[in-house]
């Protein structure tokens, strides 16, 4: 993340993703291209529909573009096999899902373990790094919880946590204050808003106007287009009046 | 690094099996319970039938190993022919005079006639006891062991002597605690007529669950005038191991000859084999077994179709998981170990417990029955390898699946 090259950490070039829904092919994106430089702040808005769960699916390498070149931090992605694109999912991207997906039978040090255990860092490596993680989203008191002993808001930074613990260059998230009543929601809004200044760059999906407004830069999607990119609080507002209506 | 992540991910999966299986504590039981009753019936019946093979090999070569016995019988008869073998002429002092003077082959040749009586000692009686008239060389057809005083002797035969080679049990019997050399010169009552005790026979244990050491050893021709000279006797021959066919073929011209069979009759006779034993056995015992492995095998796949379905659920439950794992940068083949090892240590634990409870069972068997269990580390083995590859082969298809989802499915999936 303290990489000194100008090149961007994401680059997306002309990327469609179709899929097959019976006889009829669904353009979820049609032909996507943005730049998102190291240390940015983006939000990625829309409604539903607007193709934003695929860009992110791309974004995270859980998903292969049908065209168009992703590379991430100087990796071709869509070239990669499977087992390439799992390791570096796990070397670069950390997830921030709306439901948590946190393991409901670990505790909060071990679901932040598991990245490392799949990068294959020692033991007492893991325990070491996953209780800084822990800490320094303010939950060192909370490591042995199961996610059932734990609210929200604490289950949601146990996520950021492990999102975080092997150091990726990109931190993911998507709807991540879905699940949360408002004040919790803005707890976690200035936690990204924290790991933003520490020098992480953070890719943010919402179809919330006002958690945009947050970020530096605001990319919105319609029918799998981009058709706003901008700095986040002009993005947002241009917004603004027609999600209202949903 | 490949070695911590291997370590790793390899505690980790049997870490999450565990907790997995402790979880669902009940279905777990369900599920191995079918493993554990199919090792647990092979794994009895191996032990049970190697324990016989055991015993049946060290007794089997007590015996006189390369012997024919000629005699009015066929030995481990099924068939219905025994009419016919009864009436058959007995065979006695003719056709060993026969044998004795015309075989080149014979090495040593014995005749055996028997008869069940009581003997007695002093306070002592013991009843049922095998009576024995045969010569000297039973000792070398037979492969007895004198372990004090003497055997029989050319002299006791000629001379009709009241002599007798008593068996292990017979002294255990009749003379209780006392020292085999002073048992030896003492007199005993067979049948009523005093014989003198010359020797004491070492101790040869059970075959096919009857004692070999409940016999008196007389002279036949002392035997003859106490126990009827018309019983019809047995002639162990024994050979060389190579000359064993050609004695055969030897016995039965002298035989036929003496006996005076037409060529176009049958012999009147059987020329028995130690063998014949030993072929009855393992149809018994290969029956046995394919009765086991039979069986084994239709409840151990019905125990692998358990744990298949179970891994089913299992992969079906934790679909999210699986999304979750594969997001933090499991590869497939990470998720496909992970179930796969599941599946294993769900059959490895019925497995266990199928070989425990199986091991219990046959030595519940041997406690309560004359037959012998043996417990091997093979069968043990057999019992942990056939469970593990059940577990392996059923949990494949499952973990399969699991390592193939989709990962943007399997996160979304509810």
């Amino acid at each position: 993340m303290t990489s000194a090259t100008d090149e961007p950490l994401i680059e997306f070039a002309d990327i469609v993703r179709t899929y097959d829904v019976g006889v009829e092919k669904v353009h979820a994106l049609d032909g996507v291209s943005f730049r998102i430089l190291r240390g940015q702040y983006v939000a990625i808005i829309g409604q539903s529909g607007s193709g934003k769960s695929t860009l992110l699916n791309v974004l995270g390498c859980l998903d292969t573009p049908t065209s168009g070149t992703y590379r991430l931090n100087g990796t071709d992605v869509q070239t990669l096999s499977d087992d390439a694109r799992s390791d570096l999912r796990n070397r670069e991207i950390g997830f921030v899902f709306q439901t948590f997906q946190l393991l409901a039978r670990s505790t909060a040090l071990a679901n932040v373990e598991l990245p490392l255990i799949y990068r294959g860092t020692s033991r007492r490596e893991r325990k070491q790094l996953a209780q800084q993680a822990l800490a320094n989203v303010g939950l060192e008191n909370r490591m042995h919880h199961r996610p059932n002993e734990l609210s929200g808001g604490q289950r949601q930074r146990v996520a950021i946590a492990r999102a975080l613990v092997g150091r990726p260059s990109l931190l993911l998230a998507d709807e991540p204050t879905g699940n949360l009543d408002s004040a919790t929601g803005e707890e976690i809004i200035r936690l990204f808003d924290e790991l933003h200044r520490a020098g992480n760059t953070i890719l943010l999906v919402t179809h919330e106007p006002r958690l945009a407004a947050h970020a530096q830069r605001a990319i919105r999607l319609s029918d799998g287009k981009v058709v706003a990119d901008g700095s986040g609080a002009e993005v947002a507002a241009a917004s603004a009046p027609r999600s209202v209506g949903t | 690094m490949i070695g911590t992540r291997t370590i790793g991910e390899l505690t980790e999966g049997v870490s999450i099996a565990a907790t997995a299986l402790l979880q669902n504590r009940l279905r777990s039981m369900l599920t191995t319970l079918g493993m554990v009753i199919g090792v647990m019936t092979v794994i009895a019946i191996v032990a049970i039938v190697q324990g016989l093979n055991a015993s049946f090999a060290t007794q089997i070569s007590s015996f006189g190993a390369h012997t024919l016995y000629v005699s009015k019988w066929k030995w481990l008869n099924l068939s219905d022919d025994w009419w016919k073998m009864r009436n058959r002429q007995p065979i006695g002092k003719k056709e060993l005079l026969a044998v004795q003077h015309e075989s080149k082959l014979a090495l040593a040749i014995a005749p055996l006639c028997g008869a069940m009586a009581t003997v007695g000692h002093a306070d002592h009686e013991l009843t049922g006891v095998s009576i024995n008239g045969t010569d000297e060389q039973y000792l070398a057809t037979s492969g007895v062991e004198v372990g004090a005083g003497r055997f029989l002797v050319e002299t006791d035969v000629e001379h009709d002597r009241y002599v007798a080679v008593l068996g292990a049990e017979v002294v255990d019997g009749v003379f209780p605690g006392e020292s085999a050399d002073k048992i030896v010169g003492q007199k005993i009552l067979i049948g009523g007529h005093s014989f003198h005790v010359i020797g004491l026979l070492n101790r040869r244990g059970r075959f096919l669950g009857q004692s070999m050491d409940n016999n008196v050893l007389v002279p036949y021709t002392t035997f003859g005038p106490i126990f009827g000279s018309k019983r019809s006797w047995t002639l162990a021959v024994t050979s060389r191991p190579d000359d064993l066919n050609a004695l055969d073929n030897e016995l039965t011209g002298i035989l036929r000859r003496v006996r005076n069979v037409p060529p176009s009759k049958d012999d009147d006779f059987t020329i028995n084999r130690q063998e014949q034993f030993l072929r009855v056995y393992n149809q018994l015992t290969g029956a046995l077994y394919g009765v086991a492995i039979g069986v084994g095998l239709i409840t151990l796949i019905v125990g692998g179709i358990g744990i298949m379905n179970i891994m089913l659920v299992a992969v079906h439950e934790r679909t999210r998981e699986i999304g979750v794992r594969r997001a933090l940068g499991a590869r497939r083949r990470t998720i496909l170990f992970q179930f796969v090892l599941e599946s294993a240590m769900v059959a490895l634990v019925g497995g266990g417990l199928g070989t425990l409870l199986g091991l219990a069972v046959a030595q519940l068997v041997a406690l309560l029955s004359p037959l012998a269990a043996a417990t091997t580390w093979s069968a043990t083995a057999l019992g942990f390898g056939f469970s593990a590859v059940v577990g392996l082969l059923f949990g494949s298809w499952p973990a399969w699946r699991a390592a193939n989802l989709d990962p943007v499915e399997a996160l979304r999936y509810e």
